[in-house]
């Protein structure tokens, strides 16, 4: 594709590589391949060089001149400034001082005012919602205690009729003389016969429906 | 070992020709005091540039390529008041000697060259238009009189090798400076662009 020597006397790389490709560190020497590699050296025409050279002069000088002209220009304002800061500027400073130190007084009362405006807000709601607690506290408290009456008014109730050694007798007695049973049956339409052994009999008109 | 072996050298070229001061100076008798050395790179200039050798000194080991060498200067067809010493340069291979025959044909040789002495430069420069604009808008800001002429002081290197004088205060210069462009010396690099 190129010929070796169109390829040794290049001056600008073919392919231009991106920083981030590999290449050879810095520190090793050049590659055997490349010690006979001598770039070429530019020429420019005199013609050229002249007029680049005038025109680099013009540019340099002019560009001196700007820089100079605004770095004495930088100076001189400095210094006025630095002058000036000794003695009229120090009671000006002082002024400002007092004006910034009185508005700053009358912010802070301006916030102090308010913020006491706030606080007794929040203590009165504060106020009230312990007052709210603590008399819902009360209700549910007296509704307890109500409850607990009752119970203990029907526990009273209810022992009139409990067992004691003095009825114990009295008790066995009327438990022999009523015995009780719980068994019982449910036939198919769901109907109860309590007791052991009592007969079934259905009634007429049941049996007819049944029989229906 | 062939006699006809023919050296080729491999490696950028350079401007320089010539030896090193110490090659020039270590083979002269009495070290070349009072000999005519030049600078090759100085030649570019049309005035004649050289060195008279008047001082000659060693230099530590470590500096083997160095020698300290006090020199008459003649840059650009002036001579320098002062010896310049020549230390930090003198390693470089740029310098040349010259024949005893030629010496005095290149010391008269400043005296057939005009004087340079009737070129003044400016001290100062027309401001360009915008930075105008800026300075009178500036001024005006600041409460400052806005009258004024638009000039600002130029300022340039010093260096013993000026050759060209700078306007005193009221010095009419020789030469104006401008802003922009102003005139190429190759006209034919701008063929038909109107400058």
């Amino acid at each position: 594709m190129f010929s070796q020597s169109s390829y040794l006397k290049r001056t600008i790389p073919l392919f231009i590589q991106t920083a981030g490709a590999h290449r050879k560190p810095r520190w090793l020497p050049v590659a055997k391949s490349k010690v006979y590699r001598i770039p070429k050296r530019p020429t420019t025409s005199e013609e050229e060089r002249v007029e680049l050279l005038r025109l680099h002069n013009n540019y340099k000088t002019q560009m001196r001149a700007i820089r100079r002209f605004y770095h004495e220009d930088m100076i001189k304002e400095k210094s006025t400034k630095d002058s000036a800061s000794s003695e009229m500027s120090q009671q000006l400073e002082a002024d400002e001082w007092a004006r910034c130190f009185e508005l700053n007084e009358k912010w802070n009362a301006e916030i102090s005012a308010a913020r006491e405006e706030r606080r007794k807000l929040e203590i009165a709601k504060l106020e009230e919602y312990t007052l709210a607690r603590m008399e819902a506290k009360d209700k549910e408290l007296q509704i307890k205690i109500k409850k607990a009456s009752e119970k203990i008014r029907e526990q009273k109730e209810l022992s009139k009729t409990f067992i004691t050694p003095e009825n114990l007798d009295e008790a066995i007695d009327l438990a022999i003389a009523n015995p009780t049973d719980y068994n019982y049956a449910i036939d198919m339409k769901g109907m109860k016969f309590e007791g052991r052994d009592t007969i079934i009999s259905y009634p007429k008109e049941d049996k007819n429906v049944a029989a229906n | 070992m062939a006699t006809g072996t023919v050296i080729k050298y491999v490696g950028r070229t350079t401007d320089f020709k010539g030896k090193s001061l110490g090659e020039i100076v270590g083979s002269l008798k009495n070290f070349g005091v009072g000999r005519i050395i030049v600078r090759s790179v100085f030649l570019r200039y049309p005035e004649p540039s050289f060195m008279k050798i008047v001082k000659v000194q060693t230099c530590p080991d470590e500096e083997r390529r160095r020698v300290r060498v006090g020199v008459e200067k003649t840059f650009r067809g002036q001579k320098l008041p002062n010896i310049t010493e020549i230390y930090r340069t003198s390693y470089k291979t740029d310098y040349q000697l010259i024949p005893k025959r030629e010496e005095t044909r290149l010391l008269e040789s400043i005296n057939t060259i005009g004087n340079k002495a009737d070129v003044i430069l400016p001290n100062s420069i027309e401001m360009p238009p915008l930075m105008k604009l800026f300075i009178i808008k500036d001024h005006e800001k600041k409460g400052l009189e806005t009258s004024k002429d638009f000039m600002m002081p130029l300022s340039y290197n010093q260096s013993p090798n000026r050759t060209n004088k700078i306007a005193k205060a009221n010095e009419q210069p020789t030469i104006k400076f401008t802003m922009g462009l102003g005139k190429p010396v190759s006209p034919s690099l701008y063929d038909g662009i109107p400058l």
